[in-house]
């Protein structure tokens, strides 16, 4: 199966669609928020060819849908996933430790766990809940350090057709005047989720024990797992919306502690809760530390967070040049190196929750990391509205390509040419990587979860410019060992995964 | 105790009096029953007739008031209502309902300082700010037609109408209006700093920077002017905006706002000018944000927890509803 090729060819993207229109409400008016929250989209390898595959999750009225990667960004269709329902977030990691990567979709209802059958198919098991809880982004994360990868769930709020007020009912009813759909304000909160996994994909929820189920005043979106404080165990920050945002930091013990506000990462640096959608993390200006971007509601700046090392972040988005695009709803995210220069450049995708806005389709926004300032780039110049993002170099040509899923349209593959070298890195979930290069460290965490209720290949990206030697792969492993490996030069993928001949502790 | 055939017949009467008693007891308990029942569930003609036969007490006055005030019997209900008004417990009720009637009655004279008393007596209450914002509203169109109607040719038709237009977020026509208003009166105060906001929200930054400027020829003590300057100045992160902070700050020294943005770029003075911000505005949650910051940057993490807690106590959620005290009002107390 082909592609359809749009006519829009820019110097750094090239926009291309996939076949189907996924469903997600309605398009010209919306009469429910569930409406307008969906969906995500998980890459990953369903059949280890070593090309990332990718599956767009769907909203209700159409099944989700995985494309298998034949290459060259060529798909085709893969396993199919009758599931039909109000499909959310995605995120993908070997559940059961048997080599093959597995795939959590979430729903306003229960989680779907799809068991990958050898890279064949895919075998659903319903995740028990009470009630019917509208899930949101999940994550992927060992927070216990068993050797197994347990599932965070962020949960939006409190749902019920039944009971959810109508477009207009009350002032949380409408936008500048328009009746709209009602919600998040006035509806009812809801607590985000942790499963513990055995260790063979049978899952408990400790939400309870583990205290992440404690906030409740939050209205929670996408997650993504990041070691805030540097301990070597992983925290996990949420992107909420009109709320405080979240970051529960891992106490080493099987409990978090929510400290967001104290870090500084709860609110902008006015001390305002914004309305958080998306989030990505990476090391934007090379101090070492992994910072944090959130994407917000229109009228609200973005915001960048610096991790200042301690265990503390300061906003940071008006000393990198960001946060003057105020006019757009900002949903999934990536920093990523797109020109290989090193500098960890920054993607949005846009597009607002009410069609009766006027500004349903926005355009994406682009931006060039130049030395730890960002400079607006081109981006593609169609306008959707976007929800999910996802990165990953699907042709394996060292340039990293963008695939969205959108709003009542057909997905999009953004096609990226970037001259400059690079180096992949696949390492397991949770590990953290240093490269060096050009006397120059770069850093990043291979993570589950994040952008908008999306996932990006595991697969780390370094771009390194002109170096033309790696000095230095260091690779912290989920359970804290650290171990360097030997890189015999760029442009090309180290496999530090699964690597059991490989001792741990110390360099090598 | 001997009784005779009289006695028999007055103990009858007795008795079929008492029991004459408890039943209209019981049809008066009913009806208030009814009654409030009607009201909570929003059907106020019904609740008012059914309260109207029952005995005057304080819980019937205020729930027939409120129903004759929902169904547009204002006069009627006033003089309950000021008599439950001085009712500690029912003030808030009554004198939410009364300052609804006033202004549907026109009278502003008197619904204009209960509003401005109850505001005082109950500053988070949904229900008083409600109402106290339909009174202004009504005020505001009141003025603003006598306005277009006596002077349709001024300047400041062209200024309110910018105005109005901003808070409508319409920023590129508020503007224009701005432009219509200067036009007529060059030399008026304000306006360049209402054209300079408009602009500055449509992202024209350096046009809304000459703009405030130009406000600052006219009128050198504007200390807001000097603040917009001082913030387009931040956003394009230009080294000038601290100054501009500070001739804002000694324009006008208790300026919270110029504090807490001076402070991100003076962090060596962070402390001191956020400690002065929240000794002048306690409940300003951005300088109380600003401060916590400012302490656990530097080190000092209990007094970062301590303004943390005064943080998430300014941010709770107000009192539960009104109308939940409402309700509550014709149930059966708990045991």
């Amino acid at each position: 199966m082909r592609l359809l090729w749009a006519a829009l060819v820019l110097a750094q993207w090239t926009e291309t669609r996939f076949p189907h229109v996924l469903p997600n409400g309605g398009e010209k008016t919306k009469k429910w928020i569930l409406e307008t929250t969906g969906s995500g989209i998980a890459v990953f390898d369903y059949d280890n060819d070593g090309l990332p595959d990718v599956f767009f999750v769907a909203g209700d009225g159409a099944p989700s849908r995985l494309y298998r990667n034949l290459g060259g960004t060529k798909f085709a269709d893969g396993p199919a996933f009758p599931r039909v329902g109000w499909g959310q977030g995605a995120c993908a990691g070997d559940l059961d430790n048997d080599g093959f990567t597995d795939l959590i979709v979430t729903y306003w209802g229960e989680p779907s766990i799809y068991f990958n059958q050898r890279g064949r198919s895919f075998r659903e098991q319903r995740l028990p809940q009470k009630g019917t809880r509208y899930n949101s982004g999940c994550a992927l994360l060992d927070y216990d350090r068993d050797g197994d990868l347990d599932l965070f769930i962020a949960n939006y709020l409190e749902f019920d057709f039944a009971t959810t007020p109508p477009p207009g009912a009350n002032p949380y009813c409408f936008y500048r005047g328009l009746p709209v759909n009602c919600g998040p304000r006035g509806l009812p909160f809801a607590r985000n989720a942790l499963y513990r996994n055995d260790g063979k994909g049978r899952f408990t929820d400790v939400s309870a024990a583990s205290r992440i189920a404690e906030p409740d005043q939050n209205y929670a979106l996408t997650p993504i797992v990041t070691d805030a404080d540097n301990d070597g165990w992983p925290d996990i920050y949420v992107a909420c919306d009109q709320t405080p945002s979240l970051l529960y930091l891992n106490r080493r013990d099987g409990t978090f502690s929510e400290e967001g506000l104290l870090r500084g990462v709860a609110l902008d640096e006015n001390g305002r809760a914004l309305s958080g959608m998306g989030v990505t993390a990476g090391d934007y200006d090379r101090d070492g530390h992994i910072d944090i971007f959130r994407t917000n509601f229109s009228d609200e700046r973005v915001t960048l967070y610096r991790n200042r090392g301690d265990g503390a972040y300061e906003e940071s988005t008006a000393a990198a040049r960001l946060g003057l695009q105020t006019r757009y709803v900002g949903w999934g995210t990536a920093l990523l190196d797109f020109d290989n220069d090193g500098w960890l450049d920054l993607i949005q995708v846009n597009g607002h929750v009410f069609p009766e806005s006027g500004a349903y389709r926005q355009r994406a926004l682009a931006y060039r990391n130049e030395s730890g300032r960002f400079r607006a780039a081109e981006a593609p110049e169609l306008p959707h509205s976007s929800r999910g993002l996802a990165v990953a170099d699907f042709d394996n040509d060292g340039s990293l390509e963008v695939v969205v899923n959108h709003q009542n349209e057909a997905p999009s593959i953004w096609k990226n040419k970037a001259a400059g070298n690079w180096l992949r890195v696949v390492a397991p979930i949770g590990a953290r990587v240093r490269v060096t290069a050009g006397g120059i460290m770069r850093v990043d965490e291979v993570r589950a979860g994040g952008s908008y209720l999306s996932q990006h290949d595991t697969r780390l990206h370094f771009g390194l410019g002109k170096a033309t030697k790696v000095e230095r792969l260091e690779v912290r492993w989920p359970d804290g060992q650290v171990d360097t490996i030997p890189v015999a030069g760029v442009n090309r993928e180290v496999r530090v995964a699964n690597a059991p001949s490989l001792p741990r502790g110390g360099s090598r | 105790m001997n009784w005779t055939e009289d006695d028999e017949v007055d103990s009858a009467d007795w008795i079929w009096c008492w029991m004459t008693l408890a039943i209209s007891l019981l049809i008066v308990a009913q009806a208030l029953e009814d009654g409030i029942a009607q009201f909570r569930r929003g059907e106020f003609e019904s609740a008012r007739k059914s309260l109207s036969t029952v005995q005057p007490s304080p819980l019937r006055d205020v729930f027939l008031a409120i129903s004759e005030v929902n169904t547009g019997h204002c006069a009627d209900a006033e003089p309950k209502l000021r008599v439950r008004y001085e009712v500690p417990e029912l003030r808030r009720l009554a004198g939410s309902a009364l300052l609804q009637c006033l202004t549907l009655l026109g009278r502003m004279e008197e619904a204009l300082p209960l509003a401005e008393k109850l505001g005082r007596e109950f500053p988070r209450d949904p229900d008083v700010l409600y109402q106290s914002a339909r009174l202004h509203m009504q005020a505001f169109n009141d003025t603003v037609a006598r306005l277009f109607e006596h002077a349709p040719a001024s300047y400041r038709v062209n200024q309110l109408s910018g105005e109005i237009l901003d808070v409508q977020a319409r920023p590129a026509e508020a503007a224009q209006e701005y432009r219509k208003a200067i036009a007529k009166n060059p030399a008026a105060i304000n306006l360049h700093y209402r054209l300079g906001r408009a602009l500055l929200v449509t992202g024209q930054f350096d046009e809304a920077r000459r703009e405030f400027e130009t406000e600052l020829k006219r009128n050198p003590e504007d200390a807001l002017a000097e603040f917009q300057i001082a913030q387009i100045d931040a956003a394009q992160q230009k080294p000038t905006a601290a100054e501009h902070y500070e001739r804002a700050l000694q324009l006008r020294p208790g300026f919270v706002e110029a504090m807490v943005a001076l402070a991100r770029l003076r962090p060596a003075s962070a402390i001191e000018l956020l400690e002065e911000a929240v000794k002048l505005a306690p409940a300003h949650e951005s300088a109380r944000y600003g401060l916590m910051v400012a302490y656990r940057n530097a080190g000092r993490l209990a007094d970062a927890q301590t303004q943390k807690a005064e943080l998430d106590r300014l941010r709770k959620p107000p009192e539960g509803e009104f109308t939940e005290f409402l309700k509550r009002l014709g149930e059966p107390s708990k045991p």
